[in-house]
């Protein structure tokens, strides 16, 4: 990230859940629907003090839940509002069913996920396993790494989400306790410039509950016979081809941003000094800051590692993946969360699949750390970065390596 | 031509005391001679008949009239008998053949009911509730003429009552409004259509089975913030209203929203196969409840939906039958109007052919035996006026009546049947308690 301030913004020092909040006032969001829940709380204490300042011009649905926060929203928006909520844990759990229904509604709704550890055992502490539980459902997700990102992010992603060859929900990840909580020094964009920047809102124009164009929405299909198959078929793969063109789409995007605001963020991935690394990290959310840390001062010892950042989670950016880590002979991969089923993590997962695509084999290797809440350090890092060196030396790859197992 | 109002007589409810007799005379003639009311209640093999005009539709006596005397009205449907030209021939009281037309020998001419300018004295006197002043034509004329906003050709069950509350509801309703209908028999029956066809005339949606409410709050609040105003309302089943809809309509009644949801109540999930719901009476079969060897139905009691809706201080709250269509429709314009400043709820009844098992043609007389016996009780609710019961719960049929009308119920022990009628004896009471006590706006904080 570089910045460079523009004129008319504004420095502020904010967490991550006040900066979500700033974004969504940026956004001009007309409907918010809230059901608080550790660590995203204090977000939805922002929105609701944003809207009775006058500084949030929206309507504030404090819902009985977050079932109902989705189900308000989508109504909003199929009305033809631009919406936004936050949420974490075990109210994504408990808002699943409206969840995967969204991107089959093409509803551009942004939804921040203040990452935490899904129960049981009980945790009320951060951890990626409740966004990475949903990455199936069909929603975009993207993952912070600074508070500036997470504002940033936020704003992008109704640009993003709005777009006619995207039309699809956002969800903006930011680690709970860790960016939810820690202050830093934020730049506030100018508003006339993020107006500029987002346009007309564009939300309901290929669905719409509206008696001026009365419609059915979301008739059954589907069925033996008919055109009930053919029908539900032309949508799902209308969704996964949306899915793909959103990967340009973020591209542009961020492009887009960073020409505007001075200051730009890796839309896919970020490469790390990976110009002539020999092995690497693969990092996810706010624990690149000291994933970074540890590879520089590995670089100063003479090791020739790099890291690579994922931000684009879902649609998983395959090819870009794929050719960052094509040059290097091993990498390991760190999970804040679990895969059941293939005891490693989910990022471990994707990024193996999509080495597939890589012309010659890459070692690679499972990382699991941070998980209820759990600190990754530098010195985790360091241990990390060794076993990756010796994978590359030709080591065997061995288990899954619980970071934190014995701290 | 329109439809009409008119006296209905029902003779198991006479005992013959002659008041409406007395008070028509008075009203009509200014005499307490019962022979000089023109409506007639006669003894016969120890019941009663009535014999007064029907205001026919195609009425003898005016086509037997030389002298255009009589005459039927075309806005009230009253046949008028205009004395100045009457030429007391009689040859109306041949064509009669209800006893309509009789000679006041006091009066030297023919006399004949004329409704009392829609307020008849007869009805008012009557304490018995044998006599009945009908304006369900209100209906036919008000309501005949708007658009029904459902497609013909839904695929409802045959004799489907559902069907026929959301058609008089939509159009009612009118065509600026957005309307929900959860998975059910509703869109079963393809209000929300198939693979890309509707069937409806509004804009139409399913939502989930369990955030109906939600939703809704979503697409009106919207509405309103950018100042349109776009009706929203909610035609739901009992399952997804009382069940897994429940915290929904439960969160948005407690806020208040601005939404009319009916819930459209067979008591059970039938649509999906006649499962048993939170609204399934005591000992009904259910595909879930079943008759067997042990099983003898379903072992609790339904839950009181309409009544937790009071307690969360909706804007209006009222329970209806399509028996008794002209207190529905007095009760959905009730629910619109509220519906434009908070939470309406309407529970309407719903019999159901198929999963209750009783013939089809015989939807509304079950609906009607339902109210009779007070199975189901009518009344509404609103903060300012507190619950009022819209129907007497008075002098009700036996049970039995009602229960045995229904192959859900055919397997009823006598042990049974008590428990319901207790069930039905502490629910009349509880609810003639909240009609008597004080408004709910009204109470102490």
């Amino acid at each position: 990230m570089s910045a460079v301030l523009k004129p008319k913004s504004k420095l502020i020092v904010c967490d991550g859940n006040e900066a979500a909040a700033w974004a969504v006032a940026a956004a001009r969001v007309e409907m918010v629907a809230v059901y608080p829940i550790t660590p995203q709380s204090s977000l939805v204490e922002y929105l609701a003090k944003f809207v009775a300042d006058g500084r949030l011009a929206a309507e504030l649905v404090d819902a009985e839940g977050e079932h109902s926060v989705l189900s308000v929203l989508q109504g909003a928006c199929l009305a033809g509002a631009r919406t936004y909520t936050a949420s974490c844990g075990p109210g994504v759990a408990f808002m699943f069913e409206p969840y995967v229904r969204t991107p089959g509604l093409r509803l551009p709704i942004v939804m921040g996920i203040v990452t935490r550890d899904l129960l049981t055992p009980q945790s009320v502490w951060g951890g990626q396993q409740d966004a990475m539980s949903v990455r199936e459902a069909g929603w975009i997700q993207v993952y912070c790494e600074s508070v500036q990102e997470v504002l940033d992010t936020t704003i992008m992603a109704y640009k993003i989400a709005e777009h006619r060859d995207v039309m699809l929900p956002v969800n903006v990840c930011h680690d709970g306790n860790y960016l939810s909580f820690g202050a830093a020094r934020v730049e506030l964009p100018d508003q006339a410039e993020v107006d500029a920047f987002l346009g007309e809102k564009d939300v309901n124009w290929h669905v719409a509950l509206d008696p001026r164009r009365p419609m059915a929405v979301d008739p059954l299909t589907g069925g033996a016979v008919g055109s009930g198959p053919a029908t539900f078929v032309r949508y799902r793969k209308g969704e996964c081809s949306a899915m793909q063109n959103a990967l340009s789409v973020i591209t542009e995007v961020h492009e887009e941003w960073g020409r505007r605001f001075g200051r730009t963020h890796a839309p896919l991935v970020e490469r790390y000094r990976m110009q002539d690394a020999d092995y690497a990290l693969v990092t996810i959310g706010s624990m690149t800051g000291a994933a970074k840390d540890a590879v520089d001062a590995a670089r100063e010892r003479g090791e020739k590692v790099g890291l690579l950042k994922v931000k684009t989670y879902r649609p998983f950016p395959v090819q870009a993946v794929a050719a960052a880590l094509a040059q290097v002979k091993a990498a390991g991969v760190v999970d804040r969360s679990v895969s059941f089923g293939w005891n490693c993590g989910p990022l471990f997962q994707d990024v193996i699949g999509a080495l597939y695509h890589a012309p010659r084999r890459v070692a690679a290797m499972s990382f699991i750390g941070g998980l209820a809440g759990a600190d990754i350090t530098t010195g985790h890092f360091d241990e990390a970065i060794r076993r990756v060196a010796e994978l590359a030396q030709g080591a065997a790859a061995g288990g899954t390596v619980w970071l934190n197992e014995k701290d | 031509m329109g439809a009409f109002e008119t006296i209905s007589f029902r003779p198991e409810n006479c005992n013959g005391c002659n008041d409406c007799m007395i008070a028509c005379a008075q009203a009509k003639a200014q005499s307490d001679d019962a022979a000089r009311s023109r409506i007639q209640v006669l003894s016969s093999d120890g019941s009663y008949e009535l014999a007064m005009c029907r205001q026919c539709g195609d009425p003898e006596c005016v086509h037997n009239c030389p002298a255009a005397a009589l005459s039927k009205d075309a806005e009230s449907g009253v046949i008028d008998w205009d004395a100045s030209k009457c030429v007391d021939c009689l040859l109306c009281t041949v064509g009669c053949s209800y006893g309509g037309m009789v000679y006041d020998v006091d009066a030297g001419h023919v006399a004949k009911c004329d409704l009392c300018d829609g307020d008849p004295a007869c009805v008012k006197a009557c304490p018995r509730g044998a006599l009945k002043f009908l304006t369900t034509a209100r209906i036919y004329n008000e309501v005949g003429n708007l658009e029904d906003l459902f497609v013909p050709g839904l695929a409802g069950c045959q004799g489907c009552n559902t069907e026929l509350i959301i058609r008089h509801a939509m159009r009612r309703i009118g065509p600026e409004a957005v309307v929900a209908t959860p998975p059910g028999c509703i869109p079963g029956m393809g209000t929300v259509g198939y693979n890309g066809l509707t069937g409806t005339k509004v804009p139409v949606f399913h939502p989930l089975l369990t955030n109906t409410a939600s939703m809704l709050t979503g697409v009106r609040r919207y509405y309103k913030r950018i100042g349109r105003n776009v009706k929203v309302v909610a035609l739901a089943g009992d399952g997804g209203t009382a069940d897994v809809g429940f915290q929904s309509l439960s969160g948005a009644a407690e806020r208040g929203e601005e939404m009319l949801f009916i819930c459209v109540d067979n008591e059970g999930y039938m649509n999906t196969g006649m499962q048993r719901s939170g609204c399934t009476p005591y000992g009904a079969w259910t595909s879930t409840t079943p008759v067997g060897e042990r099983g003898r139905g379903k072992t609790q009691d339904a839950k009181n939906l309409p009544l937790l809706m009071v307690m969360h201080h909706c804007a209006y709250v009222a329970t209806a039958s399509t028996g008794f269509m002209e207190d529905l429709y007095d009760k959905l314009d009730r629910a619109i109007e509220a519906s434009e400043h908070g939470f309406a709820y309407l529970h309407v009844y719903s019999p159901c052919t198929t999963g209750w098992r009783f013939p089809s043609d015989q939807n509304i007389e079950v609906s009607r035996k339902a109210v009779r016996t007070n199975f189901v009780l009518l009344w509404e609710f609103d903060p300012q006026s507190g619950l009022r019961l819209t129907h007497a719960a008075e002098d009700p049929l036996p049970l039995a009546e009602y229960v045995m009308a229904l192959g859900k119920y055919r397997h009823l022990s006598e042990e049974q049947i008590a428990h319901i009628e207790g069930t039905i004896a502490q629910n009349v009471k509880f609810v003639k308690g909240l009609a008597a006590g004080v408004p709910l706006a009204a109470a102490p904080a």
